[in-house]
């Protein structure tokens, strides 16, 4: 097993401690960050994804083996950043005004950091004033907006119809999701997509931005 | 099933987990098909029962399965939450609850904590858990030690009346000069299959604190007995048929076939496990994270959660 296999392979048993020490021997033996993100960390983390969405793992190992995935990176982000490495898009994600669950937006934000998108996450109760704040400042790719409540996510279309009044709309696709969310709900609001669950939100980002 | 008629089921074993599984897999098998006020149209109709669950050990180990809907430092907050009111704050004041669906306020209608431990009933606030321990501390065999949620006022015009609808408690002699005691919780709704083992792993922590601060006033040893966890309808929505189904063809597996697939040990942790990822999971939940994170949280639960920090940190505490 080389070493980029040994990395992902402790990222899916979820062993934050071996994945500090592997990444930190790749670094010394002059293996670039690129790479071990790319071919340990992220390869690690689409596994991962890939045997959640086929259900052989439950949400909580998903959450220890992106809790694994974040040590590593904290270790090689420093030198991703000199180096300018270039995500995969970048994706603005939050909970909606008004609505404080966060767990499943959570669970699409790792797993897409995990797929190798740079994701903003603000978090939950998000007001449209700050999805539009930082779609702007970070050029955003995809914004990606969660409700659980009847009473929230129609709060979505207030955002969608922002955007366009701002002029952004054709610059950012917009996906959504949450309990009370459906595929009719996202065309009716103008969204580009609907997930009903976190791996199919990886599946549709990347779609959209044309990488599958 | 007998047509027109709802099942009623009874699971019986040690451990949550087991008990977890099993009720899972009688619902599913036997549960009547219902409609519910949650389908999204076009889902099949919810897997229903009326379900008694006993838990014999309801710290014994593994304590914990792996799946739930959340992660384990989202578990820790919402243990918090019930035990110590952590979510208090996110309540919406009196004038919006009553205004029921046609409230433009998204925040909360109750919290089991709110309902539990301060219910408001004419100008008084009534600490109902205090009053069982108080009245268990006093007449253990008493059968009266029980505390209610349902608010017959604010909950029937809401959207989501709490489910939760009553603890009720009873010492009983061990025979060695100390108490057991012993809980029963009463749900008139209930998620099975992603809201149920974090229900329980709340109320059981509920249950040992009750039964520690019975043990400082009446200065005996005040031992866990079975936790009997009653519901009127236990379902598994239609929404979730996928998950538990699986689909062959695009190699999803079913959640039977899941559990089949890995030993008892590979789906459940126990608690040592899992007391660090209660103090901070590393992806932004936990207790600490918790108590940086939420600024408006009111001192006294602050302070609450935090010697909870402290007793996970410091002593041989069993989550």
């Amino acid at each position: 097993m080389d070493i980029f296999e040994q990395i992902a392979d402790e990222v899916q048993k979820g062993n934050s401690d071996s994945v500090q020490v592997l990444t930190r021997k790749a670094l010394s033996q002059d293996i670039s960050a690129e790479e071990i993100l790319n071919s340990g960390l992220v390869a690690g983390m689409n596994i991962v994804s890939e045997r959640f969405k086929n259900n052989e793992i439950f949400i909580p190992e998903v959450l220890i083996s992106a809790r694994s995935m974040y040590s590593g990176l904290g270790i090689i982000k420093p030198l991703l950043a000199e180096s300018d490495v270039r995500s995969k898009g970048k994706v603005v994600i939050g909970t909606v005004k008004g609505d404080l669950h966060d767990i499943g937006k959570n669970i699409v934000a790792m797993l897409l950091q995990g797929a190798g998108f740079d994701v903003i996450d603000l978090g939950a109760n998000v007001p449209k004033e700050k999805f539009l704040e930082f779609i702007k400042k970070e050029h955003a790719d995809i914004l990606g907006m969660s409700a659980l409540l009847t009473t929230t996510m129609i709060y979505m279309k207030d955002i969608i119809e922002m955007l366009k009044s701002a002029g952004l709309r054709k610059n950012v696709k917009v996906i959504i999701g949450g309990a009370p969310v459906t595929e009719s709900y996202a065309a009716q609001i103008d969204a580009d997509g609907y997930a009903p669950d976190a791996a199919s939100a990886v599946d549709l980002t990347k779609r959209l931005l044309g990488e599958t | 099933m007998d047509t027109g008629n709802i099942p009623v089921l009874t699971v019986n074993e040690d451990t949550i987990p087991r008990a977890y599984e099993k009720a899972i897999g009688e619902v599913w098998e036997k549960g009547a098909s219902i409609r519910t006020e949650y389908d999204h149209p076009g889902d099949p109709p919810s897997r229903d029962a009326t379900v008694i669950i006993i838990v014999r050990n309801p710290f014994g180990q593994p304590r914990f399965h792996r799946s739930f809907a959340d992660g384990l430092g989202g578990l820790a907050e919402y243990v918090m939450e019930v035990i110590h009111g952590a979510h208090d704050y996110w309540v919406k004041p009196l004038e919006e609850i009553l205004k029921g669906t046609k409230s433009k306020d998204t925040r909360w209608t109750y919290t089991y904590h709110g309902r539990l431990f301060e219910y408001r009933i004419e100008d008084m606030v009534v600490n109902q858990i205090g009053a069982m321990i108080d009245k268990l501390s006093k007449t253990g065999y008493t059968r009266r030690a029980q505390a209610i949620t349902w608010n017959p006022k604010l909950d029937p015009p809401t959207e989501d009346p709490p489910c939760l609808q009553r603890v009720w408690g009873r010492l009983c002699d061990d025979g060695e000069g100390g108490y057991i005691y012993n809980m029963n919780t009463h749900w008139r709704s209930r998620d099975l299959f992603k809201a149920w083992f974090e229900n329980v792993i709340a109320l059981t922590t509920l249950m040992r604190k009750i039964a520690e601060e019975i043990s400082k006033r009446t200065k005996k040893k005040v031992k866990l007995g079975r936790y009997v966890d009653i519901s009127d309808s236990l379902h598994i929505y239609g929404s979730y048929f996928r998950e538990i189904e699986g689909d062959r063809n695009k190699g999803i597996k079913s959640f039977f076939e899941t559990l089949e697939s890995r030993s008892f040990e590979e789906r459940t942790w126990n608690s040592d496990f899992i007391k660090p990822h209660f103090i901070n999971d590393g992806v932004g939940k936990g207790l600490r994270p918790m108590l940086e994170r939420e600024k408006d949280m009111p001192e006294k639960v602050r302070k609450a959660i935090a010697e909870e920090l402290r007793l996970m940190e410091e002593e041989d505490y069993v989550v």
